[in-house]
């Protein structure tokens, strides 16, 4: 390495030695997500730079207009400093939409704690937490978007990195990041964070294992047998929390599998779906699409990798529900479409929500055609925000892994979506998807829309209720137990149905 | 020559019509059309126009493997009729998913791609130990190894193939091509493979022309 150079970030001055990436710096001092894991393919990562960097790469060029490329707009993940430099990301977005647990069914009081009880769910994308008194009331909610998004938005591009020598500090960051969460919500409560004597944290087999530091590595490859699938209490110190007192009991439920995680195990507790005889699927849809049947006291589940396109990586003009999204596309009279943005503001992208809507609209208004072909391509949603023929075939993928899923699991029962009682969507997503457009495009088989119950973040109101009766703990641990995993890679009815469903 | 049954033969194959292509093929045959006519302007040709548009985005991935399916068909009832006439395939290559990873998709569209080029095809499946590539390309003499991954988990695994191959010391006889989403050019430099292409039918037409210029 050479000299050391000064370069200011948002008018930050930080030191580092010449020949430093700027994803590097990033990584360190801010939390600019890089969806595709600073890779340069995603070109997500848009700053603006000023001094002495590399000239444009050419994934740049690929990827960035010549406009910003003359305005000084250029990937983070591939601008390397080789001397003076001014760097300015763009306003983080604000005011994005996270959804926190809906309200709790009916339980046996028995507090897992004495003075105060946090649960906590640890999503991909984001992280949401609640606390609780002895009596059940809900005290104070808070969430933020998961700071482990600066090494990607899916689970593969993290582990990767955590492979590369970053677990312990992947680690670090999340249990910062709830650390302060805990410290949030005592502050909102208006007591001190030592008195919350216990925590529920519930997620997915990976984030679990981060916040764990456990090794990720064998869940990175086939057969994706992970290391250690939970289901134990541990204290606050052990797991690197600051704020309650490090003997804090911290209950971590139990995961099915290396793609089955405690967070379904979440989702299930608090569905309902045992409780009731009749013939159900839950799915949580999100990069990784979970699903589990329930059908005469028996349990499947299995995982369909969707990627990130309902989260607006992978899609061109894609992006977060947050302000300037486009969230809700429908058809005029005159078969002309008309959108919504959130903010109420000029429109800077499209999200999930969106998404499925326009999809459907194009379908409708005859743009598109249900092999995916675009009449027009692109086609416009709303100045400036379009899609692509390559953005459809994008959503064509990502649709057509979750329902073919779904068709899988219900097969792998004997049965068909005709036997199918309710659909429940778990997750952030389900609160803003129109139903009917979703099966619409395919996102959802046609005869599962009749009964759609929403339940939000299902994941966190389970870890609540695991929280608020103790003795459902012991219940989640039969229940992740007696699932039963349908395996969808190599499987031929799922490669089938996957072929079968990316019509529209 | 009946050039308007070979054209009915690319269009329907194109339109995936599995069940016809196979009657017209033996119609052809029946007319007299060679073997090796019906199969370079009839199904062959079919297949370049599915490959192209692919390229271009006008159809996508179920188009393709139902084409596929109509050419298989039409190749099945060719197929003692091109032995007895003598006819070779244009080259020979193995293909795989590496090590690690199971998808399978990506791989399959290749494979019957270059299957549409009148390649012979060894399809090694998913999750193929480096080892299994070497052997099988000295064992079965193929002129390329093309290997496939969709996780930036196992997309290393080709790195070891290409060791493999040096150590092997088959590199002047075979060819390694890469591919799948997190794979690219700069990847293919740094672990030293032959080719990287972009998508199914860029690869296809790669290693034709490398079967061509090796094949002479």
């Amino acid at each position: 390495m050479g000299e050391t150079i000064t370069v200011y970030l948002n008018d930050k001055a930080v030191s580092v030695p010449a020949g430093t990436a700027l994803k590097d710096v990033l990584r360190s001092e801010s939390s600019l997500p890089m969806p595709c894991g600073g890779h340069g393919k995603c070109g997500k990562c848009r700053v603006f730079v000023t001094g002495s960097v590399n000239a444009p790469t050419d994934e740049e060029r690929r990827l960035l207009s010549e406009r910003e490329l003359a305005s000084g707009v250029r990937l983070a993940c591939r601008v390397v400093l080789n001397g003076e430099a001014r760097i300015r990301t763009q306003e983080a977005v604000s005011g994005v939409r996270i959804v926190s647990g809906g309200v709790l069914p009916a339980y046996e009081p028995a507090p897992f704690f004495t003075q105060y009880g946090a649960a906590i769910d640890i999503g991909t994308t984001t992280l949401a937490a609640a606390l609780y008194d002895p009596s059940g009331a809900l005290l104070a909610k808070t969430s933020r978007m998961n700071p482990e998004s600066r090494w990607g938005a899916d689970v593969i591009s993290r582990m990767e990195a955590a492979r590369a020598g970053k677990r312990d500090e992947i680690a670090a960051v999340i249990r910062q990041a709830l650390s302060e969460m805990l410290e949030i919500l005592a502050l909102e409560a208006g007591v001190t964070a030592s008195a919350i004597d216990a925590i529920v944290i519930t997620g997915n087999t990976v984030m679990l294992s981060f916040l764990y530091n456990e090794d990720t590595e064998p869940l990175t490859h086939a057969p994706f047998i992970a290391n250690r699938l939970f289901g134990e209490t541990v204290t606050a110190a052990f797991l690197g929390l600051t704020g309650p007192l490090p003997e804090t009991k911290v209950c971590l439920p139990p995961c099915a599998a290396g793609f089955v995680g405690a967070d379904i195990s979440c989702a299930v507790l608090s569905s309902g779906l045992l409780s009731s005889d009749e013939t159900a699927v839950l799915v949580d849809i999100g990069t990784n699409g979970e699903m589990v049947l329930s059908h005469g006291g028996e349990l499947y589940a299995c995982s369909t990798a969707a990627g990130p396109a309902f989260e607006g990586a992978g899609i061109s003009m894609g992006m977060n529900g947050g302000d300037g999204a486009v969230d809700r596309v429908w058809l005029k009279e005159d078969g002309t479409l008309e959108a919504h943005v959130i903010g109420e503001r000029e429109a800077k992208g499209i999200c999930g929500s969106g998404l499925v809507d326009a999809v459907a609209c194009l379908l409708k208004n005859e743009t598109l055609d249900e092999t995916g072909r675009l009449e027009e391509d692109p086609a416009v949603i709303l100045p400036p925000v379009r899609l692509t023929g390559k953005d459809i075939r994008m959503v064509q993928l990502a649709k057509s892994a979750i329902h073919a899923g779904m068709r899988t699991l219900i097969g792998a029962a004997g049965l068909t979506p005709k036997d199918v009682r309710c659909l429940y969507i778990a997750g952030g997503f389900g609160n803003y998807l129109d139903i009917e457009n979703a099966a619409a495009i395919g996102l959802i088989p046609e005869e599962l829309k009749k009964n759609v119950r929403i339940l939000g973040n299902a994941a966190l109101s389970g870890a609540s209720l695991l929280l608020l009766s103790k003795g459902l703990q012991e219940d989640v641990r039969t229940l992740a137990e007696r699932i039963r995993i349908v395996e969808l890679s190599a499987n031929p009815v799922f490669a089938e149905e996957y072929m079968e469903q990316m019509f529209f | 020559m009946n050039t308007e049954l070979l054209n009915e033969i690319s269009l329907n194959l194109q339109q995936g019509k599995a069940k016809l292509i196979k009657e017209l093929v033996q119609q052809a045959i029946d007319e007299g059309i060679p073997a090796e006519t019906i199969l370079n302007d009839g199904l062959m040709a079919g297949m370049n126009v599915i490959g192209e548009k692919f390229k271009n985005n006008d159809v996508y991935i179920p188009e393709v493997l139902i084409a596929a399916r109509a050419m298989n068909n039409g190749a099945q009832v060719l197929k003692p009729y091109l032995a007895a006439s003598g006819v070779k395939a244009k080259g020979k290559v193995c293909i795989g998913t590496v090590q690690g990873d199971l998808h399978d998709i990506g791989k399959n569209l290749v494979k019957m791609m270059m299957e549409g080029k009148g390649l012979e095809v060894v399809d090694l499946g998913s999750d193929v130990a480096p080892e299994t590539f070497i052997e099988t390309a000295i064992n079965e003499n193929c002129q390329i190894i093309a290997c496939s991954a969709l996780l930036t988990t196992t997309m290393d695994v080709m790195g070891k193939v290409v060791e493999l191959a040096n150590e092997a010391g088959i590199r002047d006889k075979v060819r390694i091509m890469i591919g799948g989403a997190p794979v690219d050019e700069a990847f293919c430099r740094r672990i030293g493979a032959d080719l990287y292409t972009e998508d199914a039918a860029s690869a296809a037409d790669a290693a034709a022309a490398f079967c061509a210029e090796m094949l002479g």
